[in-house]
């Protein structure tokens, strides 16, 4: 792949004379970068793309790919080096998700050339890695939104440019989709790819983005590294709502990890006692509707103990619960597994193991979890003994991006079969869970100081 | 690869084979069949007459004239219209990303129809009504063309306007001349044109008329995988490094050139442009690698097809305009019956 760059410098665009909509923008994009456009509805992030894409002129400024004039490059040389993925649009005739995804061969096709042999190769490829290879034969108007913009997708890779500019690529996307979209960005920017992404996910941009890039009213905001671009402030200046960046400790650093539209609550399992607290209102309103805490925190923070002194306080209470537990098995001070613990039968069992060879001291350890004891463990959580509190610790990404581990957990979540729920889950995830369930209350798990 | 679709290569060949078989079965129709019988026999042997003189000498004088002068032209010139009509609607559809436009959209057909009645009215020469048409054809195009260009956003949108409004100028200019010709001698030949024939076709005529039909379809034919990118849309297909304004402006001359060209030698033939893509979609599908020459087939299969009846059904010519719906109206619902469409 060829090494490129995309500068645009001082940009100012408007559809009509008068009406700016873009103002002096200027951004950079090395190879292998991976840039987000933030900004409300309407601050300009489409406009930009199609201006960086060359198929808007700016009325001021210049746009130099590899120091080369975009715009006295020729169509098809301009759409060999920068490919632009737009939002869905429908097209009128009903072309195969296959046909649709041969066009994007169309600048490396002469004037007169048809796709050959090579170019379907090609496109065959690009639908495998998207993921849509099954439905190649099906009409691109029939297929779902999330489908059609996983050709859309498609499409843009098959034109093999080294910048792609991707519009809202997640925006009609479920959350599987979305991560394997986002972990193909990626890989090919591993490869040395350039991106440059519109996105309403602050939460995105922080997990993927080298660089953010915010506009407001066609203005350059703010620009910079995530981690010192989006804060609470800015975020919630920009978008007009309260909201909140978590951050988790990662080696020396506090790191922002989630952007989401709550205040965490901070409580103590002590405050079930109390008749007037927000756990004890939580218990008064599951008469009426299914209530959901989402238990998070830092890692080592105890939200397994907090979890469990929930579990005493409310059996303490009269109340009835359900549900899985986690505990941490320790060895010589060391995290060396992890156990399972039916909260019903008392039973617990090892769930997961350090792989071997893992030292389980820098990052992230390592799992390898036991097929039986996770196939027991949803038996488990299918049981459909109605209780007051079913607890589930906890619903990690294995659950929530990919649909595997404790599933059964997370289909009760979602028919609502409880009456309260604790899940326990790792601050990163906090928006996928948030989008899953909108409803939920957020509680930063922490423990008084013994 | 799942077995349902082991088939659709061997399905596809067989559509394609059918496709092409047809016009050329229906030509050889159109030359034995008519009020004055030839045999298939004495067609072949008329046919290759010129090359071996020997094999036509028992056939009368009169059934080598009708065939070599009068049915070979009149089958080649609704083999060539039929294509052009197909092969236009087709690429004109793709590029307005609207399947209810075909090449008159631009007012051709109307222009074609003020120049032809002009030249019956001053004129009443074949020759000058088939230049006439064909200028004014070209004429009424470059008008909307033109005219689109004063106002700069929406484009595609005002084009389509312009087209519309020029055409119903031509209209309202050719019923003026309808109004002043003579009703008993000028104004009947201005109708009858209007209702297409080809009756009049000979092969003086037809010289113009293969020339610009072959370069037009040829030059479709080797574009038609980007009608698919153009259909997308303007900004879409920009992305893909298509220069959508060039290659509609081109894709506007050669078919404006293809149907005036047509239309002067056949009068005024509506439905074939519009409809044809629409059957040829059902057969093969929306991708314009297999539907221009689909439509290009199937309209030429059509147009013989109307003509054979046209000629043969009733004592008297039945003009071409009337039959095109008649007979293609059934035949489009029992396909729409029989498919599965989205446009």
């Amino acid at each position: 792949m060829v090494i490129m760059s995309l500068e645009a410098r001082h940009l100012k665009f408007g559809y009509t004379l008068g009406k700016t909509v873009l103002h002096d923008i200027s951004l950079a994009c090395s190879s292998g970068e991976v840039i987000y456009v933030l900004g409300r509805n309407g601050s300009g992030k489409t406009t930009l793309l199609s201006c960086l894409a060359g198929i808007l002129r700016p009325e001021n400024g210049k746009i130099l790919v590899n120091g080369e004039n975009l715009h006295q490059l020729s169509h098809a040389e301009r759409a060999r080096r920068i490919s632009l993925i737009p939002q869905i649009h429908t097209p009128t005739f009903s072309y195969t998700v296959e046909e649709m995804v041969m066009m994007g061969r169309a600048p490396h096709l002469g004037w007169l050339g048809s796709p050959s042999r090579k170019d379907r190769t090609i496109v065959e490829d690009v639908m495998a890695q998207v993921g849509i290879y099954e439905l190649r034969g099906r009409p691109y108007t029939e297929i779902s939104g999330g489908e059609q913009q996983l050709t859309l997708i498609a499409m843009g890779l098959a034109q093999q440019c080294p910048i792609l500019l991707m519009d809202e690529p997640t925006a009609h996307l479920d959350l599987s989709n979305q991560h394997r979209v986002l972990e193909i960005v990626q890989q090919l920017s591993d490869q040395g790819l350039s991106f440059i992404i519109s996105s309403h996910s602050p939460n995105n941009a922080l997990a993927y983005a080298d660089r953010v890039l915010m506009l407001t009213g066609g203005w350059v905001t703010a620009s910079g590294k995530p981690e010192d671009t989006l804060t609470s402030t800015l975020l919630s200046s920009v978008y007009g709502v309260q909201t909140e960046v978590l951050y988790e400790n990662q080696g020396e650093r506090e790191t922002p990890i989630a952007v989401i539209t709550q205040r965490p609550i901070t409580l103590l399992p002590e405050s079930l006692k109390d008749p007037d607290s927000l756990l004890s209102d939580l218990f008064n309103q599951s008469k009426d509707s299914p209530q959901l805490i989402l238990l998070t925190g830092l890692s080592g923070v105890g939200k397994t103990t907090w979890c469990s002194q929930l579990v005493a306080l409310a059996r303490e209470r009269g109340l009835t619960v359900n549900g899985l537990l986690s505990p941490s098995v320790f060895k010589e001070g060391r995290k060396v597994g992890i156990n399972i613990a039916d909260l019903q039968s008392g039973e617990t069992r090892q769930l997961a193991s350090l792989r071997k060879g893992d030292s389980g001291k820098i990052g992230t350890p390592r799992w390898s979890f036991d097929p039986e004891v996770t196939a027991w463990a949803n038996r488990v959580l299918e049981e459909p003994a109605p209780s007051d509190l079913l607890v589930i610790d906890e619903v990690g990404p294995l659950e929530l991006l990919q649909d595997e581990g404790l599933t059964a957990g997370l289909r009760r979540l979602d028919a609502g079969e409880y009456k309260v729920a604790c899940v326990v889950i790792r601050i990163s995830l906090l928006p996928n869970a948030l989008q899953r369930w909108p409803h939920a209350t957020v509680v930063k798990a922490t423990l008084p100081k013994s | 690869m799942p077995l349902t679709e082991m088939p659709r290569p061997l399905k596809r060949t067989i559509t394609g084979i059918t496709l092409f078989a047809l016009p050329a079965v229906l030509f050889f129709l159109t030359l034995f069949l008519g009020r004055y019988p030839i045999t298939p026999e004495e067609v072949i042997r008329i046919l290759l007459s010129p090359l071996f003189p020997g094999l036509a000498v028992k056939i009368p004088d009169i059934a080598q004239q009708l065939v070599l002068r009068i049915r070979l032209p009149r089958a080649l010139g609704a083999l060539l219209i039929g294509a052009s009509f197909g092969g236009t609607g087709t690429a004109f559809q793709a590029i307005f990303k609207n399947p209810l436009v075909d090449s008159n959209i631009l007012g051709v057909t109307s222009g074609a129809g003020f120049g032809a009645a002009l030249a019956l009215l001053l004129l009443q020469d074949m020759w000058w009504v088939q230049l006439f048409a064909f200028l004014f054809g070209l004429l009424a195009v470059a008008l909307a063309f033109f005219g689109s260009r004063l106002y700069r956003s929406a484009p595609l949108l005002v084009l389509t306007l312009m087209g519309v409004l020029i055409g119903s100028l031509f209209g309202s200019l050719t019923a003026l001349l309808k109004y002043l010709a003579d009703p008993l001698d000028t104004l009947p030949a201005i109708t009858f044109w209007l209702l297409g024939s080809l009756t009049t076709i000979t092969w003086s005529s037809l010289t113009a008329l293969t020339l610009i039909t072959l370069l037009g379809l040829t030059f479709l034919f080797l574009i038609r995988w980007r009608l698919n990118v153009l259909s997308l849309g303007d900004e879409e297909a920009q992305a893909l490094g298509v220069n959508p304004a060039r290659m509609k402006l081109w894709i506007v001359l050669a078919s404006t050139l293809m149907t005036a060209a047509a239309v002067s030698v056949s009068g005024v033939i509506g439905w074939v442009g519009l409809v044809i893509p629409h059957a040829g979609r059902l057969l093969v599908g929306p991708d314009h690698k297999r539907l221009l020459p689909a439509a290009v087939a199937l309209g030429a299969s059509f147009l013989l097809l109307i003509d054979n009846i046209a000629r043969v059904l009733l004592p008297g010519e039945i003009p071409l305009g009337v039959l095109t719906g008649l007979v293609g109206v059934p035949i489009l619902i029992l396909l729409l019956r029989r498919g599965r469409m989205g446009w």
